[in-house]
């Protein structure tokens, strides 16, 4: 009995602690199962994240350059009508397909983020953070924004025709495109998206070298950059 | 041990096993995580989206099925302004335009073809409301603005089959207009121009 009494004394204290393992176990399997919950839900985050914002630089950089790209694309448009020049005539066909196109590409971005395609709170917005950009322009108009054509300047090139059609083409265009260069390496610095930093590359490449070419023509016109 | 103690610990070893609940467990875990994947799901599609954007503007019409054929003739709309309809082969320029007097019906239905909301105002409206809204369409490209004699609310929104009649310009509902439909997703022919035809009022 002296020997009987511990071991009972056991059997009953391994008795009483059966529900505990049990209640482990219990507990164990709800804790895996909120671990899995809260992954599932951590990695939803960050596929969410991991997408543009609709007031992000992205977003940003997709609406302004649209709206810059399609000044661009009619001017572009308005020379072909002004003047025969082959030369003049090809750089305006360059730059309307190229311009109209990336502009379907930017919106197709905005489509795909949920994004507003404007921002009633203003052009440039984006931009206010970005060194050489004091962010005079953000909150501004359309038309406001660094390198537009005034409405004037349209309708004068629209009146303009051959050699003088061609002059005011090129300077409105290399100012046009300089401030483009501005934006897309605004993006580059900004923006995170993968995509986005690779046709704001494209765009700083591309429209550099049409920078060269239209002072080239310009001068071979023997006009300066006014 | 004794008889009662053994009984005892075998009642609780068969209480024991009987309670673990294995089927329950799984049972229940798949139905968790059936449950967090659904939950997680849900919550992805919930993301705010342009498409929806304009669902929660308050007294928002909304028209289907609207001709898109192309007339120089005058037509009749059954709105004013109209919510879209056959039109005109010019479109009215809507490059963030400021119009003073009022537009050709069949132009300004072309523009919202192409995704631009037309912002009407009766004439006589405050100036500073004219101002206003004046602001807000100078800063948006893809949307025009002009009078709209004999309009039955202060300022009128249009887009392809959706309007919206607000009596003040601070409304915040005229940037949601904007936000949801400037090249929203109601735009019958998306990546047309807001230049390049008619410039004149």
């Amino acid at each position: 009995m002296t020997q009987d009494a511990p071991a009972a004394d056991l059997t009953e204290d391994a008795a009483d602690r059966r529900p505990a393992p049990r209640g482990r176990r219990v507990t164990a399997v709800l804790a895996v199962l909120v671990l899995v919950a809260a992954a599932a839900f951590a990695g939803l985050a960050a596929l969410r994240s991991g997408e543009p914002g609709p007031d992000g630089p992205e977003a940003g950089f997709a609406r302004d350059m649209s709206t810059h790209h399609s000044q661009a694309v009619r001017m572009a448009f308005t020379v072909r009508d002004r003047t025969r020049d082959e030369a003049v005539r090809t750089l305006a066909f360059d730059i309307a397909t190229t311009q109209q196109s990336q502009i379907g590409m930017m919106t197709a971005w905005l489509d795909r983020w949920g994004a507003p395609k404007t921002d009633p709170a203003g052009t440039m917005r984006w931009m206010a953070g970005h060194p050489g950009h004091p962010g005079g322009a953000a909150g501004g108009g359309a038309f406001t924004m660094p390198g537009m054509a005034t409405r004037e300047q349209l309708a004068e090139l629209e009146r303009l025709s051959g050699r003088a059609a061609e002059v005011r083409f090129l300077q409105l265009m290399i100012v046009h495109h300089r401030a483009g260069v501005q934006m897309a390496q605004a993006a580059l610095t900004l923006a995170g998206d993968e995509q986005v930093r690779r046709l704001a590359r494209t765009m700083v490449d591309g429209q550099r070298s049409e920078i060269d070419l239209m002072e080239r023509m310009l001068r071979e016109r023997g006009a300066t950059t006014g | 041990m004794s008889k009662s103690a053994r009984n005892r610990a075998q009642q609780r070893n068969a209480l024991t096993q009987r309670q673990v609940p294995w089927g329950g467990i799984i049972f229940f875990g798949v139905i968790g995580l059936v449950a967090a994947v659904a939950i997680g799901f849900a919550f992805l599609q919930s993301r705010p989206s342009s498409a929806d954007g304009g669902g929660s503007i308050a007294g928002l019409v909304q028209k289907d099925d609207l001709s898109r054929e192309h007339t120089t003739d005058a037509v009749t709309y059954d709105t004013a302004p109209p919510m879209g309809g056959s039109h005109d082969p010019m479109w009215q320029n809507c490059d963030a335009r400021v119009y003073d007097r009022p537009l050709r019906n069949e132009n300004a239905v072309h523009s919202m073809e192409h995704g631009a909301v037309w912002i009407t105002y009766r004439p006589g409206l405050d100036a500073a409301q004219v101002a206003a809204l004046g602001a807000k369409v100078k800063a948006t490209d893809y949307s025009l603005m002009s009078p709209y004699p004999g309009l039955d609310a202060p300022i009128v929104l249009s887009a392809w089959g959706k309007q919206v009649k607000v009596q003040d310009a601070g409304d915040p509902r005229v940037d949601a207009f904007l936000r949801a439909y400037v090249k929203g997703p109601q735009t019958p022919e998306p990546g047309a121009a807001c230049t390049g035809a008619k410039d004149a009022a």
